[in-house]
């Protein structure tokens, strides 16, 4: 009676738990399968099946794989109860994707609740219809979506552009426009929620066309302050782009300094004159890194591995910003109103919003409105720990460009111990990149009391951390430099002791700090390299003591005293040779090299001291240190041989030689390098990259400045990747929409399509596929078969209707266009022959004759057990009494050798058996005139026997439900009753509706988007028709004409289609049929609503052709099947 | 966007996993990332974006559960953080804390939730009133309710009027009988008191919170005495910009129930309630600590909960430390905690004893840091007044009820 209590009860063994977790649904969790699920998911109580879902659930959070139960499931999208539809809705959209097939059955159920009163089950169907990811249902989807973005519900036009980037996400081509349509619309939307979502469907749809936002631009503006925080960040985005693309950068803003790169690049020192302007207007803000600014702001446009690559190479001047690319912050009313917006955002209690509106105002807000952003900037360090992190990383990127910015917060960058080690590396990293001379000695007296800190990892880091602060301030450098010169001793008293890795670890970086702070000026710290060589003794750590020595030998020649104890040092360090450590040997080694090369007085005792070091270096196991002394004692060799000879007398010539090249190698020549690598990646502020410092998937740098603008007014140039994507768009919807783009553009259009239709190619190379069908009726020499004629043989019973399309053709015409086509098959054709320029238009003269319908079995003599055959074919005939009706031909056949008698077809839930007969006049004069009442089947005209052999056909007027399900059909003969199912066949629910090409496509265009679908298959039956052809050279030509033919053939032979018209490119090569487009038309029998049949060609003649067929309906499930059921036909070989 | 969410428990074990577009994610990213959880410890742990080979992570650790999100495109990180803390507040709110168990608990309601919460990798309702709404909060009653009926519907049927209005964070038209507003100044002190006992750093980080009973739809200002005190703020999406702009006055259409109005920070305090002087000195292999601890200056409110707690540094063998008031326990991470509670009046509460160190090292060479806390009630340290709480169109009867608290925040003492 209580299923929940009894599991609980039973599955708990600790009582003390249960309490808490009794009307939970923690037993389903700990043991979801402890009860069958199967017949609960078939109950008929609403608690049953929730607790069924609930217990999948429960699996599927297990990880456990339970697609198994997806038919059963999906049966249940039916509920009433919401909370049953919510369960199923969580399984299917988990498993949709997996189980496509039985995925499909809950669309009815989806199209269903679309039109529920309630906005919620609305909102929740839409949401997991568009979630379903499968192209066979994305048209339907998007008709969906497009019906809910006008929806009343402001929820459900949110969801709707939700949905709008899973759909999207199908990356079908063909709603692409649609879809862009839908966004537009929605970013026109008067609820702030709705304008948000349809942000971020905008910024993963069609980042690129900012020409919607231009049309909002000003109420994208106003409204973002009430938008939904997450839409925010997804806008700011968008109208920061929107701005640069449209009006450029700031003048006043950091970004100008691009402006004068160039020549700083070029003079690093002596760019003085350009930057005088620059450094004036910063004067308010202080100073900042030009070469560091420059650099990020390049980033922030290029994309650091463009840029990076390029710096590599010598061509940096391939990218560079005209003062037209400017626009000044003061005057320009769309980048005052940006900031203007944006401010307020800086108070959001959404850190991602923060981050996203300090990044606007740090690309576009004149530099002393920068300081805006600092602030909010620091007060995000107070929310969570991980997005501390992440301000962090970007912060120490404005922080590099404009030190003076956040030089007076210096406190807020003082590390607690609890922060994690990457947010105390950060944080050092900054502090010593704004430390002013006012601020280091409180920075210099924390950083003392960070080496303290028992994280040895962060205090090393400390200590590198102090000798940048130095190198930054020189002033500082003598306070710093004593500071870890005391830390070496302090240190090397525990190093007696205690000796971790660590601990060596700050001692190297306390001498690497001290090196570095040396070698910007060796002279004012000759006493630091004398303190640090008295402390050689003490210092063990290898690291160290190698570096230690190293500074030896570079500075040997500085100062007065240096020299003097070099004598000791020396003697000091090859007696303690062999029982040093690698790195330091082979630094002893260069070491003394380097004192004798640039030695002036005691030469000899530096010459002994190097021979003995020679010596045993020359036994030492490491085969570096080894090799090592080898070369250098080569180098050397002037200098030792000297040795032996005393005052002898030597090759001058060679000595001297040998002595330049050792003084060029062991010398001093250590330039100042620079200190900061440039190896820094820079992107966007607030991007994942700027976080992972690579370009993720999908980031993108901001556009060109002022490239929206420049596309408009040359729009044939256009190569900028705006224009190419809608040149995409516009090339897979053939007709209509490309004239969108601009109406001048299309007179010169015009005109070159006439030359080069006369002059068979004449090289022009464009995109002139977007010929509308009017150009090529203007031509003459493309224009062969008048198919205003061709429609008037139509009429809607003539049984050969389709076929006789195009009969008027004359012979002589197609001839006519044959010869002209290899005529002109000249090599300036062939040279551009897949650029197709044109098409043409032929037709097929017989087709019709030869169109065969397909027979079906409906009986078997076998099965049927007294011998009688029955098959069926779909008749094109139309049924003259209800349009809901097909008309199917069967023939009755009689195998055996007797006769049969009585023999009649009945729908099998019809009660009125064997009398039907008598009352078909009845049914046809009365209950056919309203359609609603229309029988499934009108009683046939009963066969009152059949003799063996004998054959007999009737015509029977079927109204199937479904255009899927089969009819259940009873067959009577000699008294038996035989049950039947007849298939129906979707390619006869349609009748031939003729038409000219221009109504054709005139309705085709008013079809577009939602009411098209598309889909594409392989077509081989040509092969073999080409193969019979084979070897005479007459019929080479007539390739095409054999594609068309069996193609037409096929189609017609399976559908009860008209056909339209025939084109084909004029410029085609003649193993290629790219191009090549037949067009049928048709209306649909119940609705009457026309269904346009579009079938375009690729590929070579020879070769299996890949077809793409589209349909336009607006009856979208009708079209979809048709489409499948064209498909279908099309890729099965024809039997026989 | 996102594609995926995980929760996983404190032993790395998957409890929940949510797939939020076609692009499935494979739970085999959890393993990759719990081995390096393993192998790395703590600095894995605390990387909130994280690079996998496959994916980009997001991860937010909340009282032992690990919030993890994948993404594999460009996206805001914050973006990805923020959300994945509102998902643990929301579900801290529903469930009354977080858990391993609470949340296989109510897995079915954390599933509704995150569904409600984000739709196709963008987040979709976050304010926790209208999901309030439209999933019920587990409760006494509607859990005794469940086991009674055997039916335990937490699901709404009718979508929330809120979503649909411009205030979303405020539930349509509900009815009190008595119309309630109370005030709350939540204060935390940040604090970093160096090793020679000088204040580095000293400031207050606020908030607002408000909970409001009013019916309607009320329009709320409340002014401060003092405004300028405030160095940052951060709004609740219901304040109205311009007003604060200009006035410094917030103006602003609650939500119903309890919310955080705005947050702020005051900075360069000079003083802080209570003094800690920790005392080390070492030599010969041992360490004698002492830590005195008294009230600096008397705000008349009595200073609660007062803790001090320390982390031994790793080169420590042994500790035995005692106190003359509260107690002190040493716990198995080497953490030192002295929990005092009041300061009694007669004496001054200290920590004293010794510290020996491993046998190589002969003085200590690394100093803990205290981390200090307590709690004021009644009093908000930043000295930030309200002034006035009004409300636009009055009703009848309206209660307006202020208080104030102070807590200790990052309160740091270095020896």
């Amino acid at each position: 009676m209580f299923p929940q209590f009894g599991a609980t009860a039973d599955t708990l063994s600790k009582a003390s738990t249960m309490v808490f977790r009794i009307g939970t649904d923690a037993h389903l969790y700990d043991d979801p399968d402890d009860v069958s699920i199967a017949p609960l998911l078939d109950s008929k109580f609403d608690s049953e099946k929730c607790e069924a879902l609930k217990r999948l659930l429960a699996l599927i959070a297990q990880g456990i794989d339970v697609s198994n139960y997806f038919p059963q499931v999906v049966k249940n999208v039916a509920s009433q109860s919401l909370e049953v539809k919510k369960l199923v809705y969580l399984y299917l959209l988990h498993y949709a994707e997996k189980r496509p097939n039985e995925a499909l059955l809950s669309i009815n159920y989806f199209q269903k609740d679309l039109g529920d009163p309630n906005p919620l089950v609305r909102a929740w169907a839409l949401r997991t219809m568009a979630g379903i990811r499968l192209h066979v249902i994305a048209p339907l989807v998007l008709v969906a979506v497009g019906k809910c973005a006008r929806d009343p519900s402001v929820y459900v036009r949110k969801c709707a552009a939700n949905a709008l980037p899973k759909l999207h996400d199908l990356r079908q081509e063909e709603h692409a426009l649609a879809i862009e349509e839908i966004v537009g619309k929605l970013l026109n939307d008067h609820s702030p929620a709705v304008v948000g979502a349809a942000a971020a469907a905008f910024a993963s749809v069609c980042p690129y066309n900012l020409s919607l936002i231009r049309r909002n631009y000003r109420k994208l503006c106003e409204i973002l302050p009430d938008v939904e925080e997450w839409g925010q960040i997804a806008l700011i985005g968008i109208l920061l782009r929107y701005v640069i693309a449209s009006h450029g950068l700031v003048k006043e803003s950091i970004m100008f300094s691009l402006q004068c790169t160039e020549s700083s690049h070029s003079v690093k020192d002596g760019s003085d004159a350009d930057f005088g302007q620059v450094k004036e207007s910063t004067d308010m803000g202080g100073t900042c890194d030009y070469e560091f600014v420059n650099m990020v702001s390049r980033c922030y446009i290029e994309g650091p591995d463009e840029y990076l690559s390029r710096s590599s190479y010598a061509n940096r001047e391939s990218f560079q910003l005209t003062d037209e690319q400017f626009t000044s912050g003061k005057s320009n009313d769309d980048v005052k109103i940006l900031l203007y917006s944006t401010s307020p955002l800086l108070w959001s209690n959404n850190s991602a919003v923060v981050l996203a509106a300090a990044g606007v105002h740090w690309v576009m807000a004149p530099k002393e409105d920068v300081k805006r952003i600092i602030k909010p900037l620091l007060f995000l360090l107070r929310s969570s720990n991980a997005s501390k992190y992440v301000v962090l990383c970007n912060i120490q990127v404005f922080a590099k460009a404009m030190p003076s910015l956040f030089a007076p917060y210096y406190e807020d960058f003082f590390i607690c111990s609890s922060e994690s080690y990457q947010v105390k590396a950060l944080k050092l990293e900054i502090l010593s990149s704004i430390a002013t001379d006012s601020s280091i000695s409180s920075i210099f007296k924390e950083f003392q009391d960070y080496i303290r800190d028992p994280d040895r990892r962060f205090a090393a880091d400390t200590i590198a951390a102090i000798g940048l602060c130095a190198q930054r301030l020189p002033k500082m450098a003598h306070i710093c430099v004593d500071g870890l010169l005391a830390l070496t001793r302090e240190e090397f008293v525990t190093k007696d002791f205690g000796f971790g890795d660590q601990e060596a670890g700050i001692l190297t970086h306390a001498i690497l700090s001290i090196k570095s702070i040396i070698k910007q000026d060796p002279p004012s710290h000759e006493k630091v390299i004398i303190q640090l060589v008295r402390s050689l003794d003490s210092i063990k750590v290898p690291a160290a003591r190698a570096m230690i020595i190293w500074m030896v030998g570079e500075y040997s020649t500085l100062g007065e005293i240096i020299p003097r104890m070099l004598n000791t040092v020396l003697k000091y360090l090859a007696w303690c040779f062999t029982s040093e450590a690698l790195e330091t040997k082979l630094q002893i080694l260069n070491t003394v090299c380097k004192v004798l090369v640039g030695a002036t007085e005691d030469v000899w005792t530096f010459k002994k001291i190097f021979s003995y070091l020679v010596e045993l270096a020359e036994c030492d196991l490491n085969y570096d240190v080894r090799d090592r002394v080898r070369f250098l004692k080569k180098l050397q060799s002037s200098n030792l041989v000297s040795i032996g000879q005393e005052e002898g007398t030597n090759d001058l010539p060679e000595k001297d030689l040998l002595h330049v090249v050792a003084e060029c190698i062991l010398g001093r020549q250590t330039r100042k390098v620079k200190a900061e690598s440039f190896s820094y990646r820079f992107y966007l502020p607030g991007s994942l990259s700027q976080i992972v410092l690579h370009a993720a998937p999908g980031y993108e740098p901001l556009p060109k400045p002022c490239s929206l603008l420049l596309d408009d007014r040359n729009v044939p140039e256009g190569t900028s990747e705006i224009k190419k994507t809608v040149a995409d768009y516009s090339g897979t919807d053939d007709y209509g929409t490309s004239s969108e783009g601009s109406d001048d553009e299309s007179a010169s259009d015009y005109d070159s399509q006439h030359s080069v239709a006369e002059s068979s190619g004449s090289g022009r190379g464009d995109d002139s596929e977007f010929t509308s069908e009017g150009n090529d009726n203007a031509d003459p020499l493309i224009q062969i078969s008048d198919f205003g004629n061709a429609s008037e043989n139509q009429n809607g019973v003539s049984q050969s209707g389709p076929a006789n399309l195009g009969e008027l053709m004359s012979d002589r015409a197609l001839e006519s266009w044959l010869d002209e086509q290899s005529g002109s098959s000249n090599p300036g054709i062939s040279e551009q022959s897949q650029v197709r320029i044109s098409s043409a238009r032929i037709s097929l003269g017989d087709v019709g004759k030869r169109v065969k319908p397909k027979c079906y079995s409906l009986l078997d003599p076998a099965t049927s057990g007294n011998g009688l055959k029955v098959d069926y074919s779909f008749s094109s005939e139309i049924s003259s009494m209800s349009h809901l009706l097909v008309c199917i031909e069967v023939f009755f056949k009689n195998c055996s050798s007797e006769t049969i008698s009585e023999i009649t077809l009945v729908d099998e839930d019809s009660n009125r058996a064997l009398d039907a007969a008598d009352k078909a006049a009845d049914v046809n004069q009365s209950s056919l005139a309203s359609s609603d009442n229309v029988p499934t089947l009108v009683p046939m005209e009963s066969i009152a026997s059949l003799e063996p052999d004998q054959t007999a056909r009737r015509i029977l007027h079927v109204r199937f439900h479904h255009h899927l399900l089969p009819l259940k059909l009873a067959l009577y003969c000699d008294g038996k009753k035989l049950p039947v199912k007849l298939r129906p066949d979707i390619g006869y629910f349609v009748k031939p509706l003729p038409m000219d090409v221009e109504v054709f496509i005139d309705r085709e265009s008013r079809l577009p988007g939602m009411f098209e679908y598309t889909r594409s298959c392989a077509f081989t039956d040509h092969i073999e028709e080409l193969n019979k052809e084979n070897g005479d050279s007459l019929f080479v030509k007539d390739k095409f004409l054999a594609i068309c033919e069996s193609l037409a053939l096929k189609i017609l032979s399976n559908a009860n289609l008209c056909l339209v018209s025939i084109d084909m490119p004029v410029a085609a090569n003649l193993d290629d049929a790219s191009g090549l487009r037949l067009r049928f038309s048709s209306e649909i029998l119940s609705s009457s609503i026309p269904c346009l049949i579009t079938i375009t060609v690729e590929g070579k003649c020879s070769d299996p052709l890949n077809l793409s067929i589209k349909v336009n309906c607006e009856e979208t499930v009708f079209g979809l099947n048709l489409l499948n059921r064209i498909a279908n036909f099309l890729v099965e070989p024809t039997l026989g | 966007m996102l594609q995926c969410i995980f929760l996983l428990s404190d032993s790395g074990e998957v409890m929940l996993e949510k797939q939020l577009t076609g692009h499935r994610v494979d739970r085999s990213i959890c393993d990759w990332f719990w081995d390096h959880v393993i192998s790395q410890g703590d600095s894995f742990k605390s990387q909130p974006v994280i690079a996998s080979p496959t994916h980009y992570l997001f991860q937010v650790v909340r009282e032992g559960i690990t919030f993890l999100a994948c993404t594999q495109v460009e996206m805001p990180p914050l973006m990805g953080i923020e959300f994945l803390c509102r998902v643990s507040d929301v579900l801290s709110d529903y469930l009354g804390g977080l858990n391993e168990d609470v949340i296989k608990d109510n897995f079915v309601i954390v599933y509704e939730l995150l569904d409600e919460m984000i739709d196709n990798g963008f987040p979709l309702t976050t304010e926790p009133n209208i999901l309030r709404e439209m999933i019920a909060p587990p409760n006494i009653v509607s859990k005794v309710l469940s086991v009674v009926t055997g039916n335990s519907s937490n699901v709404s049927d009718t979508l929330p009027g809120a979503t649909g209005s411009c205030i979303p964070w405020r539930a349509a038209d509900p009815k009190y009988a008595n119309n309630e507003v109370y005030v709350d100044l939540v204060e935390e002190m940040d604090a970093v008191i160096n090793r020679d006992g000088a204040l580095v750093k000293c400031e207050v980080y606020g908030e607002v919170r408000v909970n409001s009973h009013l019916s309607g739809l009320p329009d709320l200002t409340l002014s401060f005495a003092n405004p300028s005190i405030l160095d940052d703020v951060r709004f609740h999406p219901c304040v109205r910009f311009r007003p604060w702009e200009s006035h410094q006055i917030l103006s602003f259409v609650p939500p119903d129930g309890e919310f955080k109005l705005m947050s702020y920070r005051v900075k360069k305090l000079k003083s802080t309630p209570i003094y800690v002087k920790p005392q080390l000195s070492s030599d010969a292999g041992k360490c004698r600590v002492n830590v005195l601890v008294g009230i600096r200056n008397d705000h008349g409110k009595t200073i609660d909960s007062i803790t001090l707690q320390f982390q031994l540094p790793p080169c420590i063998l042994s500790a035995d430390l005692t106190s003359n008031t509260g107690t002190v326990n040493i716990l198995g991470n080497k953490t030192c905690s002295w929990s005092i509670g009041r300061i009694p009046k007669d004496k001054t509460p200290s920590l004293s004893g010794t510290l020996v160190l491993e046998s190589e090292l002969e003085r200590l060479h690394v100093f803990p840091t205290f981390r200090v806390g307590f709690k004021i009630m009644g009093v908000a340290l930043s000295g930030l007044q309200i002034d006035k709480l009004d409300l636009k169109t009055a009703p009848s009867r309206l209660y307006k009820g202020f208080r104030a608290l102070t807590r200790a925040g990052e309160f740091e003492v270095r020896s």
